[in-house]
């Protein structure tokens, strides 16, 4: 029996057990030994091996051009065409492959970054770390449950870092505003609702059709989680965050309510995922919105956090005024009666909004690729590490296929 | 393929996009405006992308990084934004400094920065000094790094983002393989691209800088770029003189005399420049800042010492067009301009 097959027909509460590493699958396999990770003086310049420099991965190597000491030194992509597109951005030649496996046999390279789509996420992140190198991963980690796990093994038994593409983390104002909530500012928080309403029909405009499923992979289930994943994933980390934990439900529903264009994704989702305590994260994304797409709010016992891509307030419920009453008023003269708005009073729990102070206000993304190869040099897990990946995506996974079938999901937790 | 030589029935379309504290227009043919639309679409996502590299309202544009870094230490920046800040000091070293974009501070000292000016007191702008000068920025291009030698140098891409912006764009609208096209940043700078089907070319109004003053010259325009210059958008008054927000980095003063500089030059970043550049030299110096195929149409306030002398004064060089002098005599002068 395979490894793969194994996994396949483990039950959750296995897989959380496997995970715990107490369990008697893991050794039996004769794998490679993984390779020590090179040790780096200040002056030696990291190499990048980069797989999939699309969209996503070409904003990454902007932001990788803009950190200090690191070199792209490899691309890797299956449309041939993104090679000029990274040279110009790179401006010289990149040494190009169309087989990720050929990018990661070269010798020259210090790390690897991987932003294809999701599906390949799992098995190109454990042959990198396998082969002895850090990997900075777009999110989701894994495109199936047993994708997710897989990772977490394989960063685990290497011992290697693993960084994964939830910059959020690394964004100012949210680690000051989540960090003030998790010291109690807001009370104890209950609930984060988060709404990405894009404004347009998440499509790709393809050169040639036989391109549509490598360049539209967004609109099909056999290779995206829809919106839950692609856009929910980053709040669910962030409740995650907030709350400290993982879900451990989702109940969600998604249909197409306006691009009937052959897509199988929902053009909308509304997700409830449960956490301990009673706790509850709501996720809604749509395609129509006039105002703000994305934002976050956590709701806590004594007050609200809005954050948004680019600042965050917190919202504290004005006391509530306790005044002595005078007898011969209120009693001999009676109380008058008349109308009763008053515009002040229409949201009596909200008072004045606080906005959170940055302290930087650099592009969380160049945040994220600076602290990964502070994490390279200095041998450190990062902040937004494998585990991190693993609650967030476990969450999409799991929960997508249940979305489908209509009833409530399970989601595994991962065990230390 | 879209453009006026097939046989396909166009019709002209126009989008805009609000980018860069003005709306960019796009003009051009397609068969239908679902089609306008997606062609427009990644034009205008390069305007955004070149918003998001030189932004100095954004604080997470590259450039506002390195205007808060690169005095305390070398800054990393990617090839892009390093070739930029080259060519603008190439622009500044060509000009002598009347080009500068180390003028963020100037701007702010100034109230032009998000506001329409205010006047300084003589010590905030003598403090200012420090904190100018393209020769206080260093670049190591082998490092690729961006370092400010004095503290408080900030850079604003006022005189020359639009034109880079519109010059990114026509690469991307020339890759979809668009033939006729017109793309206006807020008309300060204009490219157009091919022409209308059956024109020589997409014709280009220059306006008298009175406002409602007409057209003083039409120019047409295929495959080349326009920029003008002027004090319309951010100014003030104040004891009778009228203060724009072009700077002089030279006096640290708002530039006087000068109404307005429309450039033609092949490249939208150069005529950008360029045009901001010959606002604020003086007419000694002017010619010699054009390149061979640059044409350049110069108005220059001229005080009325009787009225029978013309007011104000145009240069024009190697300017393709007739310039309707009329229009321009009826301009107010400076002191009639206060009651504008
Ligand atoms: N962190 C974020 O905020 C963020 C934002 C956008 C996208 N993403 C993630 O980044 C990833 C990529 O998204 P995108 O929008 O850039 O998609 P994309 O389609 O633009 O880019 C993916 C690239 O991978 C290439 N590719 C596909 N299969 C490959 C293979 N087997 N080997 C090598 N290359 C392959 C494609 O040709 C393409 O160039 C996704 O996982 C997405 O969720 C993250």
């Amino acid at each position: 029996m395979n490894r793969r097959r194994l996994l396949q027909g483990l039950s959750f509460s296995m897989l959380a057990a496997k995970l715990s590493g107490t369990s008697s699958l893991y050794g039996q396999a004769a794998e490679p030994q993984p390779q020590p990770a090179r040790t780096f003086s200040p002056n030696d310049r990291i190499q990048v091996g980069f797989i999939g420099p699309g969209s996503r991965g070409q904003e990454l190597i902007r932001q990788l051009l803009r950190t200090p000491g690191v070199e792209i030194a490899a691309q890797c992509d299956v449309y041939e065409p993104r090679f000029a597109e990274v040279n110009e951005l790179v401006g010289k030649n990149v040494p190009a492959h169309k087989d990720y496996r050929e990018l990661l046999d070269r010798k020259d390279l210090d790390v690897i970054y991987i932003a294809t789509p999701p599906v390949f996420h799992a098995s190109y992140s454990i042959a990198a770390m396998k082969g002895g190198r850090p990997v900075y991963c777009e999110k989701t980690i894994g495109f199936t449950p047993e994708d997710c796990t897989n990772v977490v093994e394989a960063a685990r038994k290497t011992g290697q870092i693993f960084q994964v593409g939830h910059q959020m983390r690394y964004a100012s104002w949210i680690v000051e505003s989540v960090n003030r909530v998790r010291k109690g500012d807001i009370g104890e928080p209950t609930h984060v609702y988060g709404y990405w309403h894009r404004s347009d029909n998440w499509r790709r405009e393809v050169p040639n059709p036989s391109l549509e499923h490598l360049m539209n992979w967004r609109l099909y289930r056999e290779s995206s989680g829809g919106l839950l994943e692609e856009l929910g994933s980053h709040h669910i980390d962030i409740a995650n965050w907030v709350f400290g934990e993982q879900p451990q439900t989702l109940l969600g529903t998604s249909s197409i309510a306006v691009y009937h264009d052959g897509r199988t994704v929902g053009d909308n989702v509304q997700a409830v995922l449960g956490y301990s305590k009673g706790r509850r994260m709501f996720f809604s994304s749509l395609t129509d919105n006039g105002l703000m797409a994305d934002q976050v709010w956590v709701y806590g016992t004594e007050g609200s956090l809005q954050i948004t891509l680019a600042d965050a307030t917190f919202y504290k419920r004005t006391s509530k005024m306790i005044t002595e009453a005078s007898h011969s008023d209120v009693v001999q003269k009676g109380v008058e009666t008349g109308a009763s708005y008053n515009a002040d009073s229409a949201m009596p729990y909200r008072g004045p909004g606080h906005r959170v102070n940055m302290k930087r206000d650099e592009d969380p993304t160049l945040t994220a690729c600076k602290s990964f190869m502070e994490c390279v040099r200095n041998k450190q897990q990062p902040f937004a590490n494998v585990d991190v990946g693993f609650r967030s995506a476990i969450a999409c996974s799991v929960g997508r296929q249940a979305m489908y079938e209509g009833r409530e999901a399970k989601i595994p937790q991962l065990t230390a | 393929m879209i453009g006026a030589t097939l046989n396909t029935v166009t019709q002209l379309y126009c989008t805009t996009h609000p980018a860069m504290g003005t709306e960019y227009s796009l003009y051009l043919y397609a068969p239908s405006r679902e089609q306008a639309a997606a062609i427009a679409k990644p034009v205008f996502e390069e305007v955004d992308c070149v918003d998001a590299l030189l932004s100095n309202y954004r604080p997470d544009s590259e450039l506002s990084r390195i205007n808060r870094e690169a005095f305390h230490h070398e800054v990393t920046t990617d090839p892009e934004v390093f070739r930029f800040l080259a060519t603008c000091l190439a622009w500044s070293e060509r000009s002598q400094g009347a080009f500068d974009i180390s003028v963020g501070k100037l701007m702010k000292v100034w109230k032009f920065f998000g506001a329409s000016g205010a006047l300084p007191s003589p010590e905030e702008i003598a403090a200012a000094r420090e904190h100018v000068g393209w020769k206080k920025i260093r670049l190591d291009p082998e490092q690729r790094t961006v370092r400010f030698l004095t503290a408080e140098i900030e850079l604003d891409p006022g005189g020359i983002g639009k034109g880079y912006a519109v010059d990114r764009s026509v690469k991307a609208l020339r890759a979809k393989g668009v033939s006729a096209a017109l793309l206006s940043a807020g008309s300060s700078t204009i490219y157009a691209m091919g022409s209308p089907p059956g024109e020589a070319g997409w014709k280009v109004r220059v306006p008298s800088p009175h406002p409602g003053g007409g057209t003083i010259s039409t120019v047409v325009l295929r495959d080349t770029s326009l920029s003008t210059a002027n004090l319309s958008e951010k100014n003030f008054v104040h004891e009778g003189q009228f203060y724009g927000a072009i700077m002089n980095p030279g006096t640290l003063q708002p530039v006087r005399g000068m109404l307005q500089v429309t450039v033609i030059s092949n490249s939208a970043t150069d005529s950008d420049a360029l045009s901001n550049a010959l606002f604020v030299s003086g007419p000694e110096d002017q010619a010699a800042l054009l390149g061979e195929q640059d044409c350049a149409l110069v108005i220059r306030e001229q005080i009325r010492e009787s009225e029978t002398q013309a007011a104000p004064k145009y240069e024009a060089i190697r300017w393709p067009s007739e310039v309707a002098q009329r229009h321009l005599t009826e301009l107010p002068t400076t002191k009639e301009k206060v009651k504008l």
